[in-house]
């Protein structure tokens, strides 16, 4: 039992170590202009070697818990901090620490010819950012959760803004800041109201105390809290500040923004809405996200369909991928909330390698608006194999990742009679490939005879990223079962199972129940689906590239009038809608 | 009646989005998350007030009490104390990040116009 | 140099959309509105102490030989809060820091640097040319200089305000005269009184670190510390604080504290087991320089790093320059 103790302190390093790093690589640029980079290579892989270390017990099915200070619950209530880590979170911890390792990887390339101190600022940022992800991965306290929020929020102020020489990098910033903002106020207001309502803010205290029977102060919170994070994930309506960062800020950074950040809203609402208060009664809390999801995979797709820059596009595709996850935890049955989870790993994995080839085109060639672009499949041909694996992976392609995560999400739509929603999520699926195939043809396919005026040359520490990147696509497409034994199903039990996960909170140490969550890879009709929406995504690309902007795209198109105020105007109409549903 | 001030700060709080959602000056935005944020604390003070309660401070207690007799005592409450600290430092931390993003988007557009700083659209 | 059609003229001001404030009302009133109702039905002001905020009232004495809750919840029961918040400070200053960065030296230009001037073409079609009212306030600003009858334009153009033909202080300018304040001090009114608040203010800065049992600790302390370079700085100049904000060295120390901080949670999981336990002997008194153990040392790190952080964003924001887009006065 004592090792269970001894393994569970180490929980908070994960987030010390990175934190670490980004202290010293503003300090280690004065020496070396690569240092900060290598810092911050060496704090990521510390905190991965961590959680590596952590898995085996997490993943084998148990949930860990650690009081920071030793200040364990007394009576079942607790002032200290516990930092919990299950599998659901260890999950997207070990993604975070991972993944972000090869993005810095990839900076190494891409942006090693900055000045020393600009590459300093950035690295320390960007470790915060990562350090801020794990942190909200395994806290199990809502306050410390809403401090970790902030602490990635302000690091992504920063990154976004990066690039000071490109006006739209600091227009984003701004609306960034004014939207997130505008996030972390709703998600402070519903944590305080939890606690002036229960004196509680470690989940599993509150998890006893709104499970059973929510007053009115209790939905009002949780509203605040889905909307909040809502903003971060980049859900419709929320999502007006998403595009615009991504477009303008460092291709590794978008990646990091698009794959894992951008998940921090969608693991803090599947923790708030599934764990803390699981199934309550007559409220219509699943319905409130499966909506918001729905309205976000399909309008995503619709706008990433229409979109002229490249990085915008894949923006979009985000937000409609938000709502396909949100879907998928919204089931609230095994086979969906899995799926989701699996989903939530393949994305941070495909959208990553995505916006680390669409930044690469950017930054080779200076362009990033389709109508500019076109011929590099030819003249940068690793870039182009980089993205098509990535549009294969969207796609659900097999043997690519997006085919299992994807065929779960759907048995778990219709397995829930929800045949209406898996239809939307169908549509959504083809808008989706054709954006993105429309996207792959201009950029690379499309003959472009006119030389480009400049074109940097590739360099090692890219290609090193997509490799790894397309490698753990594959992984992850190939061996779904071990994933979803070792991985996503233990996340679904811990998700699906929130008293269990509650007690583990409280005492340090639980078994989560087995969950059974199987996928035939060679079931005739999941194969049938892929394939029929993949072929209707290629022909409906082939058909929109003909035609002018459809009146239906036109019209929604100019409702994103990019002006800050009518974008924040739409928070607060989906913060008052999602109060009024689940209230009244 | 500690309600009004908890309605206070909600009209506060609707004060501060109206000036988000209707101003377009940039600059007239960040005052208005600023309103929004005291709105919090102002919220958050009141949801510590307990009647006839003092400070949460265990220091020369007042009226004669023992320290220890004032820790089980009637006081307002440390955590919620706690938080409106933590609200304070991020207010000012965000506020910091917000002006230097003004000031930069003022030497490229040229202006501080929310209509007229809308190059990523649709 | 003259353009006679600058930007803001060409994109002229559209009128405001008239239903934005109706909408911007509807919603607020009912944002405000769903507020309010969750807010009625919140416990009072007769309700009693949540169990955790009594429990942490009643461990401040005997577990952490402290007179101040607060203070113990902020660095010892709840630390690790505050050390999140610690490096949510650190974000906000590099990311300031980052955003107010003057132009560095690249080895290569990269595609986004490209995309960039294209970007600001767009942007700004007059390429930095100044617009009517901009063209009026140099002009007056050139003016200004120009009737002190000291040298031409050019010698103002440095804008850093620490130029050589300012005056120090503006003492020997007559009252009534018109015109924008050029001096770097302020007058003798300003610099007397800052003279006399500036030490009580930091001693009162160095007090509320060191005794944070009473109300205090090193977030205020930062704060008031660098209250007190403000001070210098608004009323003496730059000239007079520029020794004390060096942003190298304001960073080394900034990080320093921060690194103080990780280095103490890490102390309490290697002495004592579990990150940011109390590793420190806790003073038999409470009321000593000593007490609360490690809540002193997280403390005083803390002041390192705020009062550095504060500094150097407020610096870095007031040394901002105009070099990441075009600008015909800059040179």
């Amino acid at each position: 039992m004592s090792t269970t103790a001894d393994l569970a302190a180490l929980l908070p390093l994960p987030v010390a170590i990175p934190l670490a790093g980004a202290t010293l690589a503003p300090l280690v640029a004065r020496i070396d202009r690569r240092a900060p980079l290598v810092v911050g290579l060496l704090g990521l892989l510390g905190a991965a070697g961590v959680l590596v270390g952590i898995a085996p017990r997490v993943f084998g099915g148990e949930v860990i818990s650690h009081y920071m200070g030793g200040w364990v619950p007394v009576g079942g209530r607790a002032i200290g901090i516990a930092f919990a880590a299950d599998p659901f979170g260890l999950a997207y911890a070990l993604g975070a620490a991972g993944i972000g390792a090869v993005l810095l990887v990839a900076t190494v390339s891409e942006l090693g010819d900055l000045g020393p101190r600009e590459i300093g600022g950035y690295a320390c940022l960007f470790q915060l950012l990562v350090a801020a992800l794990i942190g909200t991965a395994l806290t199990a306290d809502l306050f410390n959760l809403f401090v970790w929020f902030e602490v990635a929020a302000l690091a992504s102020y920063g990154l976004t803004g990066f690039f000071l020489e490109r006006p739209i990098a600091l227009e984003a910033a701004f609306k960034v800041l004014v939207l997130t903002t505008l996030a972390s106020f709703a998600i402070f207001v519903g944590a305080t109201l939890l606690y002036a309502n229960h004196g509680a803010l470690n989940f599993a205290q509150l998890h006893a105390a709104v499970a059973g029977h929510p007053h009115t102060a209790d939905m009002v919170a949780l509203a605040l809290l889905i909307c909040g994070f809502a903003t971060k994930a980049g859900l419709v309506p929320f999502h007006g500040w998403l595009a615009d960062a991504h477009t303008a800020a460092p291709g590794p950074v978008s990646a990091l923004f698009s794959g894992l950040m951008v998940s921090l809203g969608v693991v803090a609402i599947a923790r708030i809405a599934l764990q803390i208060y699981g199934p309550v009664g007559g409220r219509p809390v699943l319905g409130l996200l499966m909506a918001m999801g729905v309205v976000s995979a399909l309008a995503g797709a619709v706008l990433a369909l229409a979109q002229n820059d490249l990085k915008r596009l894949l923006a979009y595709d985000t937000v409609s991928q938000m709502g396909v996850l949100v879907v998928g935890f919204a089931t609230a049955v095994p086979a969906g909330v899995a799926g989701a989870t699996y989903h939530l790993i393949d994305h941070a994995l495909y959208k990553s390698l995505l916006f680390l080839a669409a930044g690469s085109v950017l930054h080779a060639t200076g362009h990033e608006k389709l109508s500019e672009l076109g011929g590099l499949a030819r003249r940068r041909p690793v870039p182009a194999i980089a993205f098509m694996a990535g549009v294969a992976a969207i796609a659900g392609i097999p043997p690519l990742n997006g085919y299992p995560s994807l065929g779960l999400i759907h048995e778990g739509l219709t397995g829930s009679g929800r045949h209406a929603v898996n239809l939307a999520m169908l549509a959504a699926q083809v808008i989706t490939v054709a954006a993105l195939g429309r996207a792959a043809y201009l950029a690379f396919f499309r003959r472009r005879d006119a030389p480009y005026e400049e074109l940097q040359p590739q360099r090692p520490g890219m290609i090193v990223a997509f490799v790894a990147l397309g490698a753990a696509c594959l992984a992850a497409g190939v061996f779904p079962n071990w994933i979803l034994d070792q991985v996503a199903a233990p996340a679904a039990a811990s998700l699906l199972h929130g008293q269990v996960y509650a007690n583990g909170v409280l005492t340090g140490h639980v078994v989560l129940p087995h969950l059974a969550v199987s996928f035939d890879y060679f079931r005739p009709g999941e194969l049938l689906t892929v394939a029929a929406t993949a072929l209707a995504g290629v022909l409906l690309a082939a058909g929109y590239l003909r035609i002018a902007e459809p009146r239906p795209i036109r019209l929604l198109r100019a409702l994103h009038t990019g002006s800050v105020n009518d974008y924040a105007a739409f928070a607060a109409a989906g913060i008052l809608c999602a109060v009024v549903v689940l209230t009244v | 009646m500690i309600l009004a001030n908890y309605l206070g700060a909600a009209a506060v709080f609707g004060v501060g989005l109206y000036v988000v959602l209707s101003r377009r000056n940039l600059i007239k935005i960040v005052m208005g998350l600023s309103l929004m944020e005291a709105s919090t604390y102002l919220l958050l003070v009141s949801l510590a007030y307990r009647r006839g309660s003092t400070a949460p401070v265990l220091e020369s207690p007042p009226g004669g009490l023992s320290m220890t007799r004032l820790a089980r005592g009637n006081v307002a409450d440390p955590v919620l104390q706690n938080f409106c600290l933590t609200a304070i430092v991020i207010g000012v931390a965000v506020t910091g990040v917000f002006l230097s993003v003004a000031v930069r988007i003022a030497q490229h557009y040229r202006t501080l116009d929310a209509d007229r700083v809308r190059e990523l659209r649709g | 140099m003259s353009r006679a059609d600058p930007a803001g003229q060409a994109r002229a001001h559209a009128p405001e959309p008239i239903h934005r404030p109706t909408l911007a009302l509807v919603l607020a009133l009912g944002v405000a509105a769903a507020l309010s109702a969750a807010l009625v039905g919140l416990p009072r002001e007769r309700a009693h102490l949540p169990a955790i905020a009594r429990y942490a009232m009643e461990i401040s004495l005997p577990r952490w030989h402290i007179t101040e809750p607060v203070s113990e919840l902020v660095y010892g029961t709840r630390g690790f809060d505050t050390f999140g918040e610690t490096f949510l400070l650190l974000a906000a200053v590099v990311s300031v820091t980052t955003l107010t960065r003057r132009r560095e030296p690249r080895q290569s230009r990269g595609g986004e640097e490209r995309a960039g001037e294209r970007e600001q073409a767009e942007v700004d079609p007059a390429g930095g040319a100044a617009t009517p009212a901009e063209v009026r306030a140099r002009t007056a600003e050139r003016e200004e200089h120009d009737g002190d009858g000291e040298e031409d334009a050019d010698s103002d153009s440095d804008g850093d305000g620490d130029g050589p033909d300012r005056r120090e202080n503006p003492d020997a300018v007559g009252l009534g005269v018109p015109g924008p304040e050029d001096a770097e001090a302020m007058s003798v009114v300003v610099r007397t009184a800052a003279r006399a608040a500036a030490p009580i203010l930091g001693v009162i800065g160095v007090y509320l670190v060191a005794w944070g049992y009473t109300p205090g600790g090193g977030f205020p302390a930062g704060a008031v510390l660098v209250g007190v370079v403000l001070l210098v700085y608004a009323g003496f100049g730059y000239r007079r604080v520029a020794p004390f904000v060096r942003p190298g060295r304001l960073e080394a120390v900034e990080l320093a504290g921060a690194l103080a901080i990780i280095a103490i949670g890490v102390g309490g999981l290697v002495l004592e087991g579990s990150f940011s336990a109390n590793f420190l002997p806790l003073a038999a008194q409470p009321d000593t320089i000593l007490s609360g153990g490690v809540i002193q040392a997280f403390s005083a790190s803390e002041l390192f790093e705020v009062s550095t952080g504060l500094a150097l964003a407020i610096f870095a924001l007031l040394a901002m320059e105009h070099d990441w887009s075009p600008d015909e006065e800059a040179e």
